[in-house]
């Protein structure tokens, strides 16, 4: 490299050696006149008319080898003289907006001027540069014409004109470039969403014709089959676009024309930029608006069609417009953009899309996807809370993640939506529930294999184990299928009786279950069937066996062991069959058999056998009345007091079954009591050695009191009963000798009659000493008005009275009598042993107590059981490890 | 107890007299014993239950934590003797053959008594040979808190505090003085 140069050095030498004087004075001379020409073709507004001189002074200057130095300092005057005037004058129509933002123009005249500022600088530039190129041709010419004269070849006269031409341009944008205002990014890409939003408005006007069009009159052939693209018909397609090319063709060229100027000057990389920021940004917002809070339409295919229809659109018309400019004009630059890549592809050709278009509608899909999929993890909470209703907006979340594969984010943000919105305070256990068996459902959708439910699930769990009216609330909403199915298959969405129907058939699951514990062969069966495939996994294998154990398996999972659940199942229909006036168990016995198939016959045993009471209840009943009634001394008895065997009905239940029952103290009436003996007498009878023993403060009596010309039909408890009659012989008592005649302790007849006072029956005035009472009948014409509705209010008001002390033991009374045998055991177990953790308390008391019945706690159970005694200041927790407290 | 009776008798003899026979019966001797072990612990837990229920004021024992055969014991002090408001632990061990030998009780918690040795040893006759298998755990605690205020002066192992007995007052400064709670 170094021989050479100092080789042309040496020959430039020479040819100085042989310089004559005419040469030099030729040189200058021309230099002088290049000078001048020069100055005058671009100094001011410019002269053309010495481009003449021009190029002779240049080719004299080439003559003796000196273009290089004509070519220099023309480009120096070019730059001087005009491009720094250029693109300070180009610049200077953005200064109004040097204080601009994207999210401050909303104004409208902002907007017009945004526009107009932007084509008049642009078509003010590309004026400027159009002189520039002609002048640059003179020197082009002026070049090439002594070339000719040298080297005569073809393409070495292009290259010229091309070197010239790429150092033109060049010095061009790096004039603009070094001198771009900040704001200019800005402002295109505002230009952009705003032209954009332009054709949005023109293609949705276009679909709404197209979706009238039908009912015009003047509807002609062509524009019936453009309605027949809706059909999908490939061939349609075509004209369909074209007609929408025809319509936009001018907006889309204005803008064409506008990317093309920036190009031009070197803009390509900033334009792309813009539009794309812009497209973007259109589509975001396209999603929001059509997302929204609507969960009940599915959006994805909209979304989809939109892209199709707006941005990929524009992008193709603005690919046709530049195609044929760009060929030449691009200066084929490294940037590979979408835009870039075969420009020339054909126009209205949908079958052939270019690449660069298929990458486009690609991103923007992507984009699509991943933005809805946010929009809608965000609002996942409020889209389970609208289950059944919210499906469409469920699936096109999978379609969603199955796309950007973004699952674990799902996870998190579902997670503390839950936190803060569900598990707290003020929710009520069954909502919780419900979300639950609704989020178990969503996810199942979004997510077969159950990976992603187990992450979301357990937080709820978690909590509700901690929730004292847990199991109660499962257990209703297991049961509580039957006013649902009665109201019509609408109003099953979230109870669980839908859930045991569903797996109705799966008799071979369940025959596992009767000799197993059912949580460790399912937890077994889970394992066997475990995958290492969390969200790409097949949903269709593999699914099939979890999800028959799904629901009921994850809600008996938040209890821990089916026991309880049927235990607290049993103590609920206790209650209810308690409380059922007639016979009639269909339902109760459908479920049953329903939980029987869940949970194992002999778990549900005991439960089965209360239902067998009832019925055997029905027949004996219906036996013994049969045989009551036969002897006619009875008759006129019990005709004189107005009660005959007829109107009782027994539930004969065989206790060892049930859950411990309620007894409270009651006399009856005297008639009454004679006839339930008779009858226990027939039963015995009947059903010899058995014998009747009567809780006669469970049931109902449904009475009638008459006063002066009117009758009121109450259903109320026995004890009310009683209470009232005793006002059959005495319409005033002190509250001491009612209790003392009813046989129940003063505070509970206070309780009680408060039923009567506040149906306006008997009215309380303070007697002589402070806490004996005297309640007086009140006349029946007091207050009729709100005696007239009482009949149907009256079930209610029992309901409410009744809150609290049910028939039955509730199972955390049963709980809490088995617990203080344990209590006792822990408190010898800590003075022997100081302090103990949780575990070894556990596992002590599994160990060594083998009281009836047998220590079985759970693990929380103990630990809620402790911290009852630990607020009862019995014990202390210390550093995890139980205390004494002295 | 008729069924324990039994099948501790059975048990042994069998054992002596097996080795001529086949290797066959030679599996039951381990057998039985598991059988009668079995038995014990069910015994030992029903002791334990009715120890539980009982709820004796200051007395109380509960089995170590997995060894049903070695029982921890604490004894209060009772009021108005010298050792109120102290607590004894006592360890527990019981032979395979209870309740017709009686367990192994020593003090853990050093005890300044007459009838007890520097390594917590017990002189009480009931524990050694007036013992009948009528008594149980709670009857032997019973014992050894009333032996705490009533000791045997005459055979004494610790003659210091057998001296000392007499002046009660000092005594129970010694008593305050030697104890160490057990950690807890």
């Amino acid at each position: 490299m170094g021989v050479e140069t100092t080789l042309s050095s040496a020959f430039n030498l020479g040819v100085l050696d042989s310089m004559t004087n005419d040469s030099i004075e030729e040189i200058l001379e021309s230099w002088n006149g290049l000078s001048t020409a020069t100055e005058a073709l671009l100094k001011g507004k410019g002269d053309l008319s010495v481009g003449s001189d021009f190029i002779s002074c240049v080719q004299v200057l080439c003559k003796h080898r000196l273009r290089e130095l004509a070519q220099d300092h023309f480009f120096q005057v070019l730059e001087v003289f005009r491009l720094f005037k250029a693109a300070s004058t180009f610049w200077r129509h953005f200064v109004v907006y040097t204080e601009f933002e994207l999210s401050k123009m909303d104004e409208f005249d902002v907007q017009e001027g945004i526009q107009q500022v932007l084509c008049k600088a642009l078509e003010d530039l590309s004026l400027e540069k159009e002189y520039q190129e002609k002048c640059l041709l003179m020197l082009v010419h002026a070049l090439q014409s002594h070339q000719e004269g040298t080297l005569d070849e073809q393409h070495g006269s292009n290259a010229v004109r091309s070197r010239v031409f790429s150092k033109y341009h060049l010095m061009i944008s790096s004039v603009l470039m070094t001198s771009l205002p900040r704001h200019f990014p800005v402002i295109l890409r505002f230009y952009f969403k705003q032209r954009l939003e332009e054709l949005s408005v023109m293609m949705a006007r276009d679909n709404k014709d197209l979706d009238e069009s039908p009912n015009k009159d003047n509807m002609d052939l062509d524009e019936r089959t453009k309605v027949s693209y809706r059909d999908g018909g490939m061939d349609i397609d075509e004209m369909y676009l074209d007609k929408k090319l025809s319509e936009n063709n001018k907006l889309v060229k204005n803008i064409g024309k506008v990317v093309r100027d920036l190009r031009s000057f070197g803009f390509t990389s900033m334009t792309e930029d813009a539009y794309a920021s812009a497209i973007f940004y259109l589509l975001k917002m396209k999603v929001h608006n059509l997302a929204g809070d609507d969960y009940r339409n599915s959006v994805l295919e909209p979304i989809k069609e939109w892209i199709q229809a707006v941005p990929l659109q524009f992008l193709y018309a603005l690919l046709a417009y530049l195609g044929d400019s760009v060929s030449y004009d691009s200066p084929s630059s490294g940037l590979k953009s979408p835009l870039a890549s075969h420009p020339s592809s054909c126009y209205p050709g949908v079958d052939t899309p270019s690449e660069g278009l298929v990458r486009w509608q690609l991103r923007l899909e992507y984009y699509a996807y991943e933005t809805l999929q946010d929009l809608r993890i965000a609002k996942l909470f409020e889209i389970i809370v609208d289950y059944p209703d919210s499906c469409p907006a469920i699936e096109d979340l999978k379609q969603c993640l199955e796309y950007t594969g973004q699952h674990s984010k799902l996870v998190d943000s579902f997670i503390s939506a839950l936190r803060y919105r569900l598990l707290t305070a003020g929710a009520s256990t069954n909502d919780i529930l419900h979300q639950y068996v609704s989020t178990i459902k969503a996810l199942r959708i979004i997510d077969p294999t159950g990976v992603f439910l187990e992450a979301v699930g357990e937080p709820i769990r978690d909590y509700l184990r901690g929730r004292k009216d847990t199991i109660k609330c499962i257990v209703t909403v297991l049961t509580d299928g039957q006013g649902g199915n009665a109201n019509g298959p609408g109003n099953t969405g979230d109870s669980l009786l839908e859930e045991l129907n569903r797996d109705e058939g799966n008799q071979e699951l369940s025959g596992y279950d009767e000799e197993f514990n059912s949580d460790d062969k399912q937890s077994w069966t889970n394992a066997e069937c475990w995958e290492p495939d969390p969200a790409e996994a097949d949903p269709s294998k593999g699914s099939r066996n979890r999800r028959k154990i799904d629901i009921l398996g994850m809600i008996v999972g938040i209890i821990g062991s089916k026991d309880q659940l049927v235990n607290e199942y049993r103590v609920m229909l206790a209650e209810k069959l308690l409380n059922k006036s007639d016979y009639d168990i269909d339902a109760e016995i459908r479920t049953l058999e329903l939980l029987k198939i869940h949970f194992g016959e002999s778990s549900m045993q005991k439960c089965e056998i209360m239902l067998n009471d009832l019925i055997d209840s029905k027949r004996t009943n219906s036996n013994i009345k049969a045989t009551m009634t036969r002897p006619p001394h009875a008759v006129p008895e019990h005709e004189e007091a107005g009660v005959s065997a007829d109107v009782v009905n027994a539930t004969i239940i065989s206790s060892n079954f049930w859950p411990p029952i309620q007894d409270e103290p009651l006399n009856v009436p005297e008639v009454v009591d004679q006839l339930l003996a008779d009858y226990a007498e027939r039963f015995h009878v009947i059903k010899t050695p058995r014998k009747l023993l009567w809780k006669k403060n469970l049931g109902a009596v449904k009475l009638e009191l008459q006063f002066e010309g009117r009758a009121v039909q109450f259903t109320v408890a026995p004890v009310h009963a009683t209470i009232i009659m005793k006002f059959q012989d005495q319409t005033s008592w002190t509250s001491q000798n009612l209790a003392a005649a009813i046989g129940v302790p003063v505070d509970t007849l206070n309780r009680r009659i408060n039923f009567w006072i506040t149906k306006g029956i008997i009215s309380e005035s303070l007697g002589s000493e402070p806490d004996n009472h005297i309640f007086t009948l009140v006349d029946g014409m007091v207050d009729s008005g709100s005696n007239a509705t009482s009949t149907a209010v009256c079930e209610d008001l029992i309901a409410a009275d009744e809150e609290g002390e049910r028939s039955v033991a509730s199972v955390e009374e049963q709980l809490r009598k088995e617990m203080t045998v344990y209590e006792k055991f822990i408190m010898g177990m800590l003075t022997n042993f100081g302090s103990m953790s949780l575990d070894r308390i556990h596992n002590t008391l599994k160990m060594f107590c083998v009281a009836d019945p047998p220590y079985d706690k759970s693990l929380q159970q103990l630990q809620s059981f402790l911290s009852g005694l630990t607020s009862e200041e019995k014990l202390e927790l210390r550093d995890g490890m139980y205390i004494l407290k002295k | 107890m008729p069924t324990t009776t039994q099948g501790y008798e059975g048990n042994t003899p069998a054992a002596a007299i097996t080795p001529p026979i086949a290797s066959s019966k030679q599996q039951l001797p381990p057998a039985k014993s598991v059988d009668t072990q079995a038995v014990l612990k069910r015994w030992l837990q029903s002791e334990l239950m009715s120890l539980m229920m009982g709820g004796d004021p200051g007395i109380s024992a509960f089995p170590e934590e997995d060894n049903i055969f070695c029982w921890k014991g604490t004894i209060h002090g009772s009021k108005d003797t010298v050792f109120e408001g102290t607590d004894y632990k006592l360890s527990l061990s019981f032979p395979t053959d209870y309740p017709f030998k009686p367990p192994k009780v020593k003090f853990d918690t050093a005890c300044f008594h007459p009838n007890v040795d520097v390594y917590g040893n017990i002189c009480l006759d009931i524990l050694q040979d007036k013992w009948s298998s009528a008594y149980d755990v709670r009857t032997i605690l019973l014992s050894i808190q009333s032996l705490l205020g009533e000791p045997n002066i005459s055979s004494p192992l610790n003659t210091q505090a057998a001296a000392l007995w007499i002046n009660q007052a000092e005594y129970r400064k010694m008593v305050v003085k030697l104890y160490k709670p057990a950690s807890a």
